[in-house]
């Protein structure tokens, strides 16, 4: 199949990028829109051109490296998928796609479509964490904890900070991934210990980071490759409120 | 400490927003009575404005309202602001109509519209009759302000019905995703309460809606 790719080329941070086309031949339905791109650098190579720089890594949807813009929504035109999970029979011949990195003050664009994702990191640092006695490991089962419990604790873990949800939000929020992070551990017996301080450190370095505040639009969770649910928002300022209250 | 207020900023919207929806209720359900006869509507609707005025409880309340309605578009004007910085370049191609509605996106032009009404709305009721600017407001044969004439001369008016009733819309979506998400701001986050909330913000937003569109399209009718 032949596909008109217009791809954000941006030498680095400081640089002003632009949208430029490349016509592409030989792709076929079975590729994987990251096998696309690395057919497309295949040919630039050999025309002695700069590759396009893109990141990804497990390429089987769970590492949350390959995040783009895909013709104007996160991950491309699928509910909950990563770019590696989208393949090229998800266009049609001679369709022409347009390629955008995420686009946030506190992801800046390091470059082409790579961003510079550090300000999760720097959120996680900040409580992401529990304190735990080291030595042997403790008996699994120790520690009682209810299905029910224990599954909604999976379901924010499920998070792979991937940054669609900053990326696709109006507000360039980061409030859905904050959040899963703190609800993984504060609805887990382990997490009680730093409970009220994990939630108050976390959500600080989100504002300082400079991401903006959730208006319950629901994008992120749509783009959100693990559907991590929104409701996680509503908990979390639930939490913060208790946190002010008794922490 | 500037930095926690943002947190707070997003609560105070939520609060002052919920109280203004409280407050439609009431509105409504008083200009209700406009929906009545004539000779019915003015007597009871009179009684009722001048109730309102003499009550000092609803005094303390009416400056509330005020103090809301200024800190709800101010706080939110401000909180937009700083949105905006968080994401200072667009993307070239932009399809987020598929995963969010346009209203949810879009609260700051529906509230500037709801602003703009209010503004005239004010200018319309309250300057003439709490104020006493502009031609003087008559008592009906109770003695009371004749609020209801004021009413009734307004929407005599084409323009003013049609800018009534058009502006409704606005209301109605700024309302549904207001109802919607404030109780999420503030911390509501029970799975099933919160499928019940949305029906019950739609059922809400509809009779607001409808409520204050059809009021004035009646009263030039009847």
């Amino acid at each position: 199949m032949k596909i008109t790719f217009k791809i954000w080329r941006q030498k680095n941070s400081d640089s002003k990028g632009t949208l430029k086309t490349y016509d592409v031949d030989g792709l076929t339905e079975d590729m994987s829109f990251l096998e696309a791109l690395d057919h497309l650098n295949e040919q630039l190579v050999l025309k002695n051109e700069e590759v396009i720089a893109y990141e990804y890594d497990c390429r089987e949807g769970i590492c949350g490296q390959c995040g783009v813009f895909i013709n104007g929504r996160a991950h491309g035109p699928h509910d909950h998928m990563t770019t590696c999970q989208l393949h090229m029979r998800s266009f049609k011949d001679g369709d022409t796609i347009v390629v955008e990195p995420w686009r946030a003050k506190s992801f800046p664009i390091i470059k082409d479509l790579i961003v510079d994702r550090s300000a999760f990191d720097r959120i996680i640092e900040e409580g992401a964490y529990i304190s735990s006695k080291t030595g042997t490991a403790p008996e699994s089962n120790a520690i009682p904890i209810p299905k029910a419990k224990a599954d909604k604790a999976m379901d924010a873990a499920a998070c792979i900070g991937c940054g669609a949800c900053v990326a696709t939000c109006k507000n360039s929020s980061a409030a859905l991934f904050t959040s899963a992070k703190i609800n993984h551990l504060n609805s887990l017996p382990q997490g009680k210990a730093e409970e009220h301080e994990r939630v108050e450190a976390m959500t600080w370095q989100m504002k300082e980071e400079g991401f903006g505040s959730c208006t319950f639009t629901g994008a992120c969770e749509v783009e959100c490759p693990e559907a991590i649910s929104i409701t996680n928002i509503a908990e979390m300022n639930a939490r913060k409120l208790k946190a002010k209250l008794l922490g | 400490m500037a930095l926690n207020f943002l947190f707070y900023r997003k609560s105070l919207i939520a609060l002052t927003g919920l109280f203004l929806c409280v407050f439609l209720v009431v509105h409504l359900s008083a200009n209700a009575i406009l929906l009545l006869p004539n000779d019915i509507a003015s007597e009871l609707y009179n009684s009722y404005s001048h109730t309102l005025r003499e009550n000092p409880l609803i005094t303390v309340v009416a400056y509330v309202l005020y103090i809301s309605i200024v800190l709800h578009a101010v706080v939110a004007l401000l909180i937009t602001l700083h949105n905006r910085k968080a994401k200072p370049q667009k993307y070239i191609m932009d399809k987020s109509q598929q995963n969010s509605s346009w209203y949810s996106k879009n609260m700051g032009i529906l509230g500037t519209l709801i602003l703009i009404f209010i503004i005239i709305h004010l200018a319309n009721f309250w300057a003439r009759i709490k104020l006493g600017i502009g031609e003087e407001v008559l008592l009906d044969k109770n003695g009371y302000k004749d609020v209801f004439s004021v009413t009734y001369e307004l929407f005599q008016n084409i323009w003013f019905v049609l800018f009534y009733s058009i502006l409704a819309i606005p209301l109605a979506f700024h309302l549904y995703h207001g109802l919607k998400s404030g109780f999420k701001t503030l911390g509501f986050y029970h799975k099933k309460g919160l499928r019940i909330l949305a029906k019950v913000s739609l059922i809400y937003a509809i009779i607001m809606g409808v409520g204050f569109g059809i009021i004035p399209i009646v009263v030039y009718f009847k």
